[in-house]
């Protein structure tokens, strides 16, 4: 390498930067979500009902705190700002195949349908089981009192087919990002543990995340954990 | 052939009729008791549930829901092992949870059974007492004995479709 290719490599090293992505509520909330799921899973296929009831609650608490975010949160995780039309996701989809296309800075207009299809997957889940009735009549979903014992049952077979459902959509969204790692080359599961992507200067200049302050993160946390509490006992206080 | 054996045809056919009709009446009782099963049992869940929703409201129906519920549970707790004759498991070709584990270890089936027969005379017990500390014990203790059996003697929930239950 001569000393000029070495000044060359260092300008454009000078010319990268790191750019916020993912604010540290949507990462807490990302992980806490694949955990929560998890949890779930397993205390369900193995009959730990009580303990699947508190792992539930924590999926409630975290999808509804999702959906609050999408509001009020930092510009990446605003539904206003990653949702798109048709038009856009096909104009996306097109170009799938290619290599050097940018990256997309927060979610891609083809990511965003199985962000809220996932989202929306987790809560439809999670209201069955609310609903749901285990099979001992021991064990049973918060709002289950109003329903009767075969409401009850028929809802814990929605349950468990929906979140099957669930799991090949969760599946798609591991199968994308290896897509994008191995074919795209592009890390996207640094930034949802940092929160940072490296991009050009050049990028960098029209793409900065707003980041929502922390107390508005806070007063959700306390909204929605009333209503996760009201909703535990069938709001019967 | 000869006469005798045209009889003895004649009479291997009638025996193996008599074999086939024997065993073709032996089935479907065994094979009846399914569906009963099933809708005592659910009754029994029922019960239990309507139960917990009083305890979940936090304001006990003794003598309209507790109690009538309670007598419910002890009382088809005492038919409970008679609804399991050999037969009556999935071999039957009829859609049933029940796994063939009832009739491989039905000892240790049986010592499940009784036990729930034991919770539900208690829960029985404190509900005509009225006793509210005791019943949220009681129904917990009476729902794990339930669950006890459903664990390893019941195809989990996932496992089947979900058509009458």
């Amino acid at each position: 390498m001569t000393s000029s290719d070495a000044g060359r490599v260092e300008a454009v090293l000078a010319d990268s930067t790191d750019l916020r992505v993912w604010d540290l509520p949507v990462r807490i909330l990302h992980w806490l979500l694949a955990i929560g799921i998890g949890v779930c899973w397993w205390t369900g296929l193995n009959n730990e009902l009580e303990y699947h009831l508190w792992s539930g609650y924590a999926i409630l608490w975290i999808v509804l705190m999702r959906l609050y975010w999408g509001l009020v949160g930092s510009s990446t995780a605003r539904f206003v700002n990653f949702v798109r039309g048709p038009k856009a996701i096909l104009d996306y989809a097109s170009t799938l195949h290619r290599r050097d296309t940018p990256h997309a800075h927060g979610h891609n207009a083809l990511g965003a349908i199985s962000i809220i299809l996932m989202l929306g997957l987790v809560l439809a889940v999670v209201v069955l089981g609310l609903f749901a009735v285990d099979v001992d009549g021991l064990y049973s979903g918060p709002l289950s009192l109003y329903v009767t014992f075969k409401q009850g049952r028929h809802i814990a077979h929605l349950h468990y087919y929906w979140f099957t459902v669930l799991l090949w959509v969760i599946a798609l969204h591991l199968a994308a990002v290896t897509f994008y790692f191995l074919y795209k080359r592009q890390n996207l599961i640094g930034p949802m543990i940092h929160g940072k992507r490296k991009v050009d200067a050049v990028e960098a200049i029209d793409a900065d995340m707003k980041i929502a302050p922390l107390w508005r993160f806070v007063i959700g946390a306390v909204i929605v954990t009333a209503i996760v509490y009201a909703v535990s006992v069938a709001f019967y206080f | 052939m000869s006469a005798l054996g045209i009889r003895c045809l004649a009479a291997a056919v009638c025996v193996a009729f008599g074999f086939a009709a024997l065993e073709a009446a032996a089935g479907p009782a065994e094979v009846a008791q399914i569906k009963p099963r099933q809708d005592k049992l659910r009754d029994m869940g029922g019960a239990l549930k309507a139960i917990n929703d009083e305890i979940k409201k936090g304001r006990i129906d003794w003598d309209n829901t507790v109690i009538p519920n309670a007598q419910t549970i002890k009382d088809r707790s005492g038919y409970l092992l008679n609804w399991f004759p050999k037969g009556s498991g999935p071999e039957s070709g009829k859609k049933t949870y029940a796994l063939p584990a009832i009739w491989q270890k039905n000892d240790e089936f049986q010592k499940l059974g009784k036990a729930v027969q034991a919770e539900a005379d208690k829960l029985n017990q404190i509900a005509l007492k009225k006793d509210e500390s005791g019943l949220k014990a009681q129904a917990v203790a009476t729902g794990k004995a339930c669950k006890a059996c459903h664990d390893d003697y019941r195809s989990p929930d996932y496992e089947k479709e979900n058509e009458d239950e």
